[in-house]
């Protein structure tokens, strides 16, 4: 057998010992960690959103809502003088990182209760892990399949809009207003696809024509060469179903094609966040939906009452729809843990379930069978002039409100009844 | 180098003594350190991810450092042993000994598929067509909802208790599962020991050191490339497997490009071509991500400077630089 003997290592000859000194200071620096250990008393509320990346902005805005749901509960005198406690952790937009963090958000920090996420995939990986620890995991993001039996879990809840309500509520205002033929530009992944059965589902009770459907991967830089086969359709109505920066090139682009002078652009979900990056030029006129809007604080005085306190928190900033979700995700579990007067996970069940709320925009509840929050949709539309301050952006054209009968049956997902 | 090449240099004095003692017992020595690892880690879910992710720069490795051909596709090989595994238990609801064989024989099948098809190119071109060929794959799972769920990951890799030998374990109990995983992982240090210490683990480096010279002696170079990357799958596919049951989701992002450019990473960090570098990669990677971003949400920041630093200092990889310090 011949081996061959290479000299090994001889690049490494003049390095100095300090550098793996620091090397050891860098090794040694877990152990520190593990000692900080929380006060044993506190109700610690687990937070995986995905602070780095494309939706960064979103969740910091989620981390800022719900720590004013903490120190509300908090100032109130929490739980008989028992406070609560945030602990947020970033998931970067990636299910595998999400189910880690959560099993130590679960195994380490013994939160009782998990609240965050923002993507349909991290949810029901966060979801998968939190329902066989019996944990009560609260989402704040949109996603369709976490409503259904396969992934139902009696600890699982859903704060959030789901795609099937939101482009429902769309669907229903746009159709009878714009027109009947409907030409289609989705981002090709779960979110956009379960975006667009959900406006030909809708669409069928007002006999829309389906003009065709182009789809784009996730983070199209350019749609130029889409955007003239849309028009070419001929459509009434282009329903964009994408989100964040693909959503405002899109739109920035369709303006410069003149798209709008002769077709209403629909979205089934317009992000604050995403209007104030593209500005209002590009959003100007596009109809959607949210979960969420600051300026219905004339209407309720639960949005006025979360505002007036997010503005005093935080420097007389306004909330953002997402970050509404996380000041609901948050608070719903607190007021439950108050009104069960305990942390212990049946009883706060019992409580989320017996729950009728209104913290931040009116009449709210958790349906039974698959713990979807019932809620009203908000149909918005993007303006550009008359703006009262740099978060006036949006016009609420009208509000569906809480009915159950704008959800997937709970037979069409699978539950017993 | 390879401690394996080394192992054979004649070194005589005291101060080479141990190393050739620790080369010789060098699966031992991984073992004992994965014994009292989760001691010394922040949370046993990190401390089960590097165990995982050493495992999978081992194999990643094998072809890399041993058998010196750069792999842009060990995602393939990863993923689809986390796949394969997690259908045989939410699909088939297969025992989990039997799901992990299926992740292991699904990393061996894929390495085979797309080694038979890449393993007569080199260099850069080894490279592109194994990048590609893990494309494919990953679109192939990403279009299969009905059994990979696509977009929204494979969920419901739920195993509860391990039934072993009439013994219930609780395998929801963290440090239980890191002892369960490292099991696996140990015995793959042993097996990769083993093989580099074979007449075939030598036939491997000299594929590598010159490829004319082993054609030359006699040695089927083609065939060789060919085992060693199915080898390799193996390796990989048990690693998929293993994260599937930790984290009992397979999201479809194990299957992404970043996967195996993150391999390419770990084993640099860690040093190419040695035993234990790949472990020590995949601790100092996942250790400094981990404890950086709970910090600063600027993390990305902080952790690129430090591999800069890594780069600079230790141009063989952190434990290629300490043994070739170490041996002076």
């Amino acid at each position: 057998m011949t081996k061959k003997v290479t000299e090994g290592g001889a690049v490494s000859r003049r390095r100095l010992l300090t550098t793996a000194s620091a090397g050891a200071v860098l090794a040694a620096s877990p152990f520190r960690i593990n000692l900080l250990q929380a006060e044993e008393a506190t109700i610690k509320i687990g937070f995986p959103v995905p602070l780095t990346g494309p939706y960064g902005a979103e969740a910091q805005d989620q981390v800022r809502a719900g720590q004013l749901a903490v120190a509300q509960f908090n100032d109130a005198g929490g739980l008989n003088g028992r406070k609560a406690e945030l602990v947020v952790r970033d998931d970067k937009l990636n299910p595998g990182e999400a189910a880690t963090r959560t099993l130590e958000l679960v195994e380490k920090e013994k939160v009782n209760f998990v609240v965050g996420s923002l993507s349909a995939a991290v949810q029901l990986a966060i979801n998968n892990v939190t329902k066989e620890r019996g944990i009560i995991f609260n989402s704040i993001s949109q996603s369709d399949a976490i409503n259904e039996a396969a992934d139902f879990s009696k600890y699982t809840f859903h704060e959030a809009l789901n795609p099937h309500m939101t482009s429902g509520a769309v669907g229903r205002y746009a159709f009878p207003k714009f027109g009947k033929k409907v030409a289609f530009l989705t981002a090709d992944y779960a979110y956009g696809h379960e975006m667009v059965r959900g406006f030909l589902e809708v669409g069928k009770e007002f006999n829309i024509e389906n003009l065709g459907d182009i789809r784009h991967p996730l983070g199209t830089t350019d749609f130029s060469i889409l955007l003239p086969r849309l028009q070419a359709l001929k459509p009434d109505i282009l329903c964009i179903s994408n989100f964040g920066r693909d959503q405002q090139i899109v739109l920035k682009q369709a303006t410069d094609f003149g798209v709008k002078k002769s077709i209403q652009i629909i979205a089934p979900l317009l992000s604050h966040a995403s209007r104030v990056a593209a500005g209002a030029q590009a959003f100007d006129g596009v109809v959607g939906g949210c979960s969420f809007y600051w300026g219905i604080e004339d209407k309720f005085a639960s949005t006025k009452a979360f505002n007036d306190a997010f503005r005093k928190m935080y420097d007389g900033k306004l909330p953002t729809d997402y970050g509404a979700l996380g000041y609901g995700g948050v608070r719903t579990v607190l007021e439950a843990v108050k009104i069960a007067g305990t942390v212990e996970t049946d009883k706060v069940i019992t409580a989320l379930e017996a729950l009728k709320y209104d913290y931040y925009k009116g009449p709210q509840y958790y349906r039974k069978c698959d713990h979807q929050s019932v809620q009203s949709v908000l149909v918005i539309k993007s303006k550009s002039k008359d703006m009262k301050n740099e978060s006036d952006v949006f016009e609420v054209l009208s509000t569906e409100e809480p009915s159950e009968k704008n959800l997937r049956s709970c037979e069409a997902l699978g539950h017993k009844s | 180098m390879s401690e394996a090449t080394e192992s054979i240099r004649q070194s005589p004095g005291a101060a080479a003594g141990w190393y050739e003692f620790a080369t010789k017992h060098r699966a031992g020595i991984a073992a004992l350190a994965i014994l009292i690892f989760p001691l010394v880690m922040p949370f046993t879910a990190l401390a089960v991810n590097i165990l995982i992710y050493g495992l999978y720069a081992l194999g990643f490795n094998l072809v890399f450092g041993y058998l010196g051909l750069l792999s842009f596709g060990h995602a393939a090989l990863l993923g689809t042993g986390a796949y394969l595994c997690g259908i045989a238990i939410v699909h088939f609801a297969w025992p989990w000994y039997a799901a992990i064989a299926a992740g292991v024989f699904g990393g061996l099948l894929i390495a085979l598929l797309i080694g038979v098809i890449a393993i007569r190119t080199r260099g850069i071109y080894f490279a592109m067509v194994t990048m590609a060929l893990s494309q494919c794959v990953y679109y192939l799972f990403y279009q299969a909802v009905d059994w990979t769920g696509g977009e929204n990951g494979l969920r419901g890799i739920n195993i509860r208790t391990i039934d072993l030998f009439g013994l219930q374990i609780d395998f929801l109990e963290p440090i239980v599962r890191y002892y369960v995983i490292a099991a696996f992982v140990i015995a793959a240090f042993f097996v990769m020991s083993r093989i580099l210490a074979s007449p075939f683990g030598a036939v491997i480096e000299a594929v590598r050191e010159n490829e004319m010279r082993a054609r030359a002696s006699g040695y089927d170079v083609i065939l060789t490339r060919l085992l060693t990357f199915v080898l390799s799958g193996g390796f990989c596919g048990l690693a998929g497997a293993l994260q599937a049951l930790h984290l009992s989701i397979v999201p479809i992002e194990i299957l992404h490009y970043e996967t195996s450019g993150l391999v390419v990473m770990i084993a640099l960090l860690g040093g190419m071509g040695t035993f234990f570098g790949p472990m020590i990669g995949a601790a100092v990677f996942l250790v400094l991500e981990n404890l950086v971003s709970v910090w600063t949400v600027h993390w990305q920041l902080i952790v690129g400077a430090i591999f800069i630093a890594c780069v600079l200092f230790f141009p063989a990889g952190i434990w290629g630089t300490l043994i070739a310090r170490g041996r002076r």
